[in-house]
């Protein structure tokens, strides 16, 4: 092998093979599923504006640094299903409307693909999302209030001021409501619902042996 | 000498690590026409380097106290982790894994570097976009793509500037009045020729423009497995195979079992990274492929292993104990057998099931990243700097400090990841225990982790301090400072 244009060549050959079989293969069939016709309008369901925004939030925030969008496989694990993070595993076509497929590689927070069919309340979040530890004794999700302003009660109290009790409650006479920031990250946690069912996979799972 | 001249007239050239007759003169045109731009782009990625631990440390802090700098939108956890990693494998590896590329280089092919200047104004491009880039993911413009952070006219200035540093070496290559090829060369080549070609196509896909979410998984995971089979190993590899000979002065055992753990390594990377998607959303044949990849690349580890173990049982013991570099080869290939077996066992799909998305996979991938790549690197610095500079390193304490703080950071780290995985992993498969007591258990591990990292960033002050002291002594001694 003293030759480089040999050397060359074979580099080449091995590494399109992978380049082929995972790059191409995905762009070519992955990359072009089409969405389904359900009972109740087209499958997955478009996001709202505010939603997409909010996604942007969800990347700005590293969100995914934590938290997956991925419910496994029934034959390689029940874990998630039996901790209520879905009723059916991922499949590809759920992810057709991301315009950035947060999968996620860790853990340290609970999954995310389903968590607005079980959070349905905007308040809960901005509150978890402003004192986590409040919310969820021993939780190691960081505060962001970033989010978030403190301003003046004109009147009578806002509809989307958060009820806060810990170390950073407003002084009397003070409110805390979400920025445009968190409203968009907000419409998004609630639109990520992949309960539907899809013809490669239903949403009644068996139930765990 | 004359022994070797004549050998490598018999046997095929690759049984030598580097063509042993270049005179001293020559070598020593070849450093000073080097010594710019890769003294630059080592200082950067020292640099990078230091940021990285020190923002990782914060992470790491932030992680067993999380009220700690918290409420603030550019040291959130979410946005730091991201920038701490993306500045220790574009600012720390990458660099540097390029300037050991362009040395070892132009030592095999027994060519001196001309216009440094464009290969200079080239790292000072990846530079700026590099801390641009950096800037911009804490400002909130990451684009939350694991290892593809940087927005996407950053990431596009690090592909055009790493093209022109590579066709650089490449016309280096094309120039070479050395005709054999040589073990090491089959290694950086292939890092040369695959980096560009794996990020390009990734950052096409995923950040530059958008393809459809559905397909942006296993995309994703081809390029972290691709980056660390690519780049790292290969990199590590192929200085591994110079400075075993070079310093013991053993030839490489058998050159069949080099080219096979060669060819097995091209074969099976890149389809690898696919096994972090089991029981994802990819089809059964993609897992299968992640899987059966993931085990093959033993292969490659063993055929490499077998021929460094003997090259060590044929050189003089005293060596070993005596060259700083030597030491930290061996620190990173015993890194590189362990991180191939951890590996190995969390890409078993019972495994897999419960290592998933637990600090298991963090760790093994920390062991080849700062016990394999890192150490073995560093062993390459000792050995390389004082070759560049002129200049002998001022203090054999510092480098014993520097190697047994790293070697006692990594293996307190990754031993309390995989171990904190592990129970982190039966616990949430168990699904009557909550999330939060999961937490708790992790907790302990978390507090080893911050310890650890702040080890290493104490270990890496003392490479510093070597390198410092080696500043000073070229000003007094009125050396020409390498600029």
């Amino acid at each position: 092998m003293n030759r480089l244009r040999s050397l060359f060549l074979i580099i080449i050959l091995l590494f399109f093979s992978s380049w082929l079989g995972v790059v191409v293969y995905s762009y070519l069939e992955l990359g072009h599923l089409k969405s389904v016709a359900g009972s109740d309008g087209i499958l997955p369901p478009y996001y709202s504006g505010q939603a997409i925004l909010g996604a942007r939030v969800y990347a700005a925030s590293g969100c995914m640094t934590c938290h997956t969008q991925q419910i496994r496989q029934l034959d390689v694990t029940h874990s998630d299903i039996d901790r209520k993070w879905g009723t059916r595993p991922s499949v590809a076509l759920d992810y057709l409307r991301d315009q950035t497929a947060f999968l996620g590689k860790r853990r340290m927070g609970p999954d995310l693909s389903n968590v607005g069919s079980r959070l349905t309340d905007p308040i809960w979040y901005y509150h978890h999302l402003y004192e986590p530890d409040q919310v969820t004794p021993g939780s190691i999700m960081p505060s962001y209030r970033y989010l978030f302003h403190m301003q003046k009660i004109q009147g009578e109290l806002s509809a989307q001021a958060i009820p806060l009790t810990g170390p950073h409650a407003p002084p009397p006479g003070y409110e805390v409501v979400p920025t445009k920031d968190a409203q968009d990250l907000v419409a998004y946690l609630l639109s990520l619902k992949h309960d539907y069912t899809l013809p490669e996979v239903s949403a009644e799972t068996p139930s765990a042996p | 000498m004359n022994n070797a001249t004549t050998l490598s007239k018999i046997e095929p050239a690759s049984y030598l690590s580097e063509p042993l007759p270049l005179d001293a003169s020559k070598r020593l045109e070849i450093d000073r026409s080097l010594s710019v731009p890769i003294l630059f782009l080592m200082r950067s990625s020292f640099f990078s380097f230091s940021l990285a631990l020190f923002l990782i440390s914060i992470c790491a802090v932030k992680l067993v106290f999380p009220s700690f700098l918290d409420g603030i939108s550019f040291l959130t956890y979410g946005r730091l982790f991201p920038v701490a990693y993306d500045l220790f494998i574009y600012g720390w590896a990458i660099p540097l894994g390029f300037a050991l590329i362009l040395w070892l280089m132009a030592r095999l092919s027994a060519t001196p570097l001309s216009h440094i200047r464009i290969l200079t104004a080239a790292a000072h491009l990846w530079n700026s976009a590099l801390f641009l880039g950096s800037l911009a993911v804490l400002a909130g413009y990451g684009t939350s793509v694991i290892f593809l952070e940087y927005p996407n006219w950053a990431s596009f200035l690090l592909f055009v500037s790493f093209l022109l540093m590579g066709l650089w070496v490449l016309l280096l290559t094309q120039e070479r009045k050395e005709r054999a090829l040589y073990v090491s060369e089959w290694y950086l080549l292939t890092a040369l020729c695959s980096f560009p070609w794996i990020y390009g196509t990734a950052n096409l896909m995923l950040t530059w423009g958008k393809i459809q979410g559905s397909a942006q998984g296993p995309i994703q995971c081809w390029y972290a497995g691709s980056l660390l089979q690519f780049w790292l190993t290969p990199i590590a590899l192929g200085t591994i195979y110079y400075l075993i000979p070079k310093i013991t002065g053993v030839k490489i055992y058998s050159y069949y079992l080099a080219l096979f753990g060669f060819f097995s390594l091209l074969l099976f990377s890149g389809w690898n990274g696919l096994s972090s998607l089991i029981g994802g959303a990819i089809p059964a044949w993609m897992m299968s492929a992640g899987v059966v990849t993931n085990i093959m690349l033993v292969l490659p580890m063993i055929a490499v292993v077998i021929n460094f173990y003997w090259m060590f049982q044929e050189s003089e013991k005293l060596i070993l104990h005596q060259s700083p570099a030597l030491r930290f080869v061996v620190a990173g290939i015993i890194s590189y057998v362990i991180a191939t077996v951890l590996s190995l066992v969390s890409s078993f799909p019972c495994f897999n099931a419960i290592l998933n998305f637990t600090d298991y996979l963090s760790g093994t991938f920390l062991l080849f990243f700062l016990g394999f790549f890192g150490m073995t690197l560093f062993g390459g610095l000792y050995y390389f700097i004082p070759r560049l500079t002129g200049i002998s390193w001022s203090s054999s304490k510092l480098i014993q400090f520097h190697f047994w703080l790293s070697v006692f950071g990594i293996s307190l780290m990754v031993s309390s990841m995989v171990l904190g995985g592990m129970i982190e992993g039966v616990a949430f498969n168990d699904p009557v225990i909550t999330f939060t007591n999961i937490l708790s258990y992790t907790l302990p591990w978390n507090v080893l982790v911050t310890l650890s990292w702040f080890l290493l960033l104490l270990g890496f002050f003392c490479f510093m301090r070597l390198l410092v002291t080696m500043r000073w002594e070229m000003i007094e001694e009125k050396l020409p400072m390498p600029r």
